[in-house]
């Protein structure tokens, strides 16, 4: 496998968030800071790796009728392990994100990968695939993040850099401010991609 | 993938990997049970400090006791000092209809009904907007108020309380718990007379 064109892909030409435009319920709700964006990638990391390496370990073995329940059963079962795990070891990201971690399972980027990759090729690869994808994920939900918390609380991953009483334009921590930057995102990141040759 | 298995098959491999997922979340529940119930003991205690801050030699049990207050459930802790006279309470309310839900709070009072401070456990109010009432300027205000010097409501709605500018609701909602401990207080003080 080429990792450069992996790179570049996932993060870039075809990253889920930019490029395909899959998962915008966690992309849109949990960015309202660049921690919860670092946070809700992760756990996406994680349960996309394991998911991708399980799926493609059985990918000969499930029927091709049941397959869409069968990947179902596999992510959520990964979605509870983080849920549990994050409450235990770090509870106040936790608090943050908590109502946000259950609908992993239904993020499309999960199964997506698992129907379209891991249920095709080998171990190694699908998670591979897993990691490289996540990441892309984390990096677009960190870039969001970091813009919205900038705009709209002023500061940068939790540290304030403006005066105690500067209004912020709040708009940025609300909801039609995640719609308002990720379309400046997209313009962004699609000029990025053309550039990089990519569609 | 094969073209078209048996029934038989589709079944057996459904189970199998039911069965193995439900293994597995067994394991992982039964070891994250522990700190996960430290983590919200931790938590509990670490808001009781705030809330009853500047009582000295004090000790509170380890548990809240339940209690009914205006069709609510609430807990409290009853802080002594080393010679059994009480010194304050630690109230766990909810702050009822938040902008997205009911919150979890906890608020100090000491022996005489004194607000000392309030804490938010567990809230999903809106960052940036809601979550206002975990900060200064908002909490300052309950500071030392009790039940009967203070009409319990917002500016708005005819009371004392400085609403967070553009979270009225969130302000209704945290104000109303406040009068909840107080009920709470209330209640405990008749029942020792």
């Amino acid at each position: 496998m080429n990792y450069a064109d992996k790179f570049k892909k996932t993060f870039f030409t075809e990253n889920p968030v930019t490029g395909m435009l899959l998962g915008m319920c966690p992309t849109l709700a949990v960015t309202s800071s660049a921690e919860n964006g670092i946070g809700m990638g992760l756990a996406t990391t994680f349960v996309l790796m394991g998911s991708n390496l399980v799926i493609s370990l059985l990918r000969n073995i499930i029927p091709a009728r049941v397959r869409i329940p069968a990947f179902i059963v596999v992510i959520a079962t990964f979605v509870t392990i983080v849920d549990m795990g994050l409450q235990a070891t770090l509870f106040e990201l936790h608090k943050t994100l908590g109502l946000f971690i259950p609908l992993i399972v239904v993020n499309c980027i999960i199964l997506g990968r698992a129907e379209a990759f891991a249920s095709k090729n080998s171990v190694l690869q699908s998670f591979i695939d897993g990691l490289f994808n996540g990441l892309g994920f984390t990096f677009s939900l960190f870039i969001l993040g970091t813009i919205r918390e900038i705009l709209g609380s002023g500061a940068i991953l939790g540290m304030t850099f403006i005066p105690e009483n500067f209004r912020t334009v709040l708009l940025f921590v609300l909801a039609p401010g995640a719609f308002i930057t990720l379309g400046f995102m997209l313009v962004g990141m699609n000029r990025i991609s053309k550039a990089l040759g990519g569609k | 993938m094969g073209k078209q298995e048996s029934g038989l098959k589709v079944i057996l491999v459904l189970v199998l990997i039911a069965m193995f997922s439900a293994i597995l979340l067994a394991y992982v529940n039964q070891v994250t049970r522990e700190p996960i119930a430290a983590n919200k003991k931790a938590e509990t205690q670490k808001a009781i400090k705030v809330v009853l801050a500047g009582l000295k030699d004090i000790s509170y049990p380890e548990n809240p006791t339940d209690i009914q207050i205006d069709n609510s459930g609430a807990g409290y802790f009853e802080a002594k000092y080393d010679n059994g006279k009480t010194a304050g309470y630690a109230v766990i309310v909810k702050g009822p209809g938040g902008f997205t839900n009911d919150f979890d709070m906890m608020v100090g009072l000491d022996s005489s009904g004194k607000i000392i401070d309030t804490y938010v456990l567990d809230h999903k109010e809106t960052p940036g907007l809601g979550d206002g009432m975990q900060k200064e300027p908002f909490k300052n205000q309950f500071r030392g108020r009790q039940l009967n010097d203070t009409e319990w409501k917002v500016k708005k709605d005819k009371g004392d309380i400085d609403a967070i500018t553009a979270a009225t609701i969130t302000s209704r909602a945290f104000t109303k718990g406040v009068w909840r401990a107080l009920q709470v207080y209330k209640t405990l003080r008749e029942d020792q007379k």
